[in-house]
């Protein structure tokens, strides 16, 4: 496991720990291969490193539960939508509001019974 | 790609269905200072579907009356002659486009659902700010992208060269419109308002939702409907031709004065509301 710089990344490597945004919700889960389109995300969520795996390849058991999966869907989604705006500061606080927003309700379809 | 005629755009948009008679009735009575409730009442009484529609309106959850409304002359007294003439004119400008909307391949109703969640969105904003023409707003939402509309139902081939652009080029719809077309949702939108005598407050905000300052007059209410589009598309309301979102505005920001810890709060009432009355607008009885 390697602490990588986000600009040293590339698709293709595998996530050794969980990436957070400072509200504390979950962008990509360990295990996660990363994309061009991941890293965009975690690039516009202000994520400076992470920790990658070896050269060991992804293993079957690293399904991430369906509630973090759907709301890093919410993340990526919304990275994407917004990659062509996030120089503004305002429209960065939007997309993280609404990311809260989103999130909120996977998480409440999630807790019902 | 040669870019379409103005003419030819301006023609289709002459053959467009006008607004059912009732609706421009009321629309003239509104703006008369001497008429009553009682005279709108005789009218929109005298169309039945109108009629149950608008009770099923006022009762529903997006007003929340505690008491239940059971006449026409209740519902034009709660809620005021404005108010009435809006709702009118959503359910019906949604007829007219349901009615063609089978034709397309495009998924209309996911277009309808982003222009609803803009004028859900235009409403809370409104109501944040204490705008004091909130129903204005709601129906300056609704309408904001029809003439995206009108190129869908009407140049359907110039409509799939502009969502084609959108795709290879990965870009919005009014960058692919300008080139396509040569105009824009925005321009075409204004000129159907003008064959529809809608007012000119609407008119402003349908031609420059994208560049507010140019409302003059009308710019808090462009800036509104501006800062709703942008908002419907983050909370993933509908779609609105593109998978962009539009950057904010620096002019609208200013003027709105929104607080940045206040985003989530609209937004939040935004996706409630628009949850609750996505049921009301869709329903076709």
């Amino acid at each position: 496991m390697v602490s990588a710089d986000i600009d040293k990344i590339k698709p293709g490597m595998i996530l050794a720990k969980a990436v957070y945004n400072r509200q504390d919700s979950l962008l990509l889960d360990a295990g996660a291969k990363l994309t061009e389109k991941s890293i965009r995300m975690l690039k516009s969520w202000g994520v400076r490193s992470v920790w990658i795996q070896g050269q060991s390849p992804v293993t079957e058991n690293q399904k991430s539960s369906s509630k973090s999966a759907s709301a890093s869907e919410i993340e990526m989604g919304l990275a994407e939508k917004f990659a062509d705006v996030r120089d503004d500061p305002v429209m960065l606080e939007i997309m993280r509001a609404a990311s809260r927003v989103l999130s909120k309700r996977v998480q409440e379809q999630v807790d019902e019974p | 790609m040669s870019k379409v005629d103005l003419n030819r755009i301006i023609g289709k948009i002459e053959d467009l269905p006008t607004l059912p008679r009732t609706v421009l009735k009321i629309t003239e009575l509104v703006n008369d200072p001497k008429s009553s409730a009682r005279d709108l009442s005789r009218i929109i009484t005298d169309d039945q579907v109108l009629t149950a529609r608008l009770l099923k309106l006022v009762n529903s959850s997006f007003y929340g009356f505690p008491q239940r409304i059971s006449t026409i002359t209740g519902a034009i007294v709660l809620l005021g002659f404005d108010a009435i003439r809006n709702l009118l004119l959503t359910t019906s400008v949604y007829d007219v486009f349901s009615n063609h909307a089978r034709k397309s391949k495009f998924n209309q109703e996911k277009f309808w659902d982003h222009s609803l969640g803009c004028a859900v969105g235009a409403k809370v904003i409104g109501n944040f700010m204490r705008h004091d023409k909130i129903e204005e707003l709601f129906v300056a939402g609704l309408l904001h992208d029809i003439g995206k509309i009108v190129v869908m139902m009407y140049l359907p081939k110039e409509f799939s060269k502009v969502t084609r652009y959108v795709r290879r080029n990965d870009t919005l719809m009014r960058a692919a419109e300008q080139e396509v077309l040569g105009y824009t949702h925005a321009e075409i939108g204004k000129m159907l308002g003008e064959r529809w005598n809608l007012p000119p407050k609407l008119l402003s905000v349908l031609g420059h939702h994208h560049n507010p300052a140019a409302a003059g007059p009308y710019s808090m209410e462009a800036a509104i409907v501006h800062l709703a589009d942008i908002f419907a598309r983050a909370l993933n309301i509908g779609f609105g031709g593109d998978e962009k979102i539009p950057p904010l505005d620096g002019f609208a920001w200013e003027i709105l004065k929104i607080k940045t810890p206040s985003v989530e709060h609209i937004l939040e009432e935004m996706k409630k509301e628009f949850d609750d009355i996505s049921m009301f607008i869709t329903y076709t009885p």
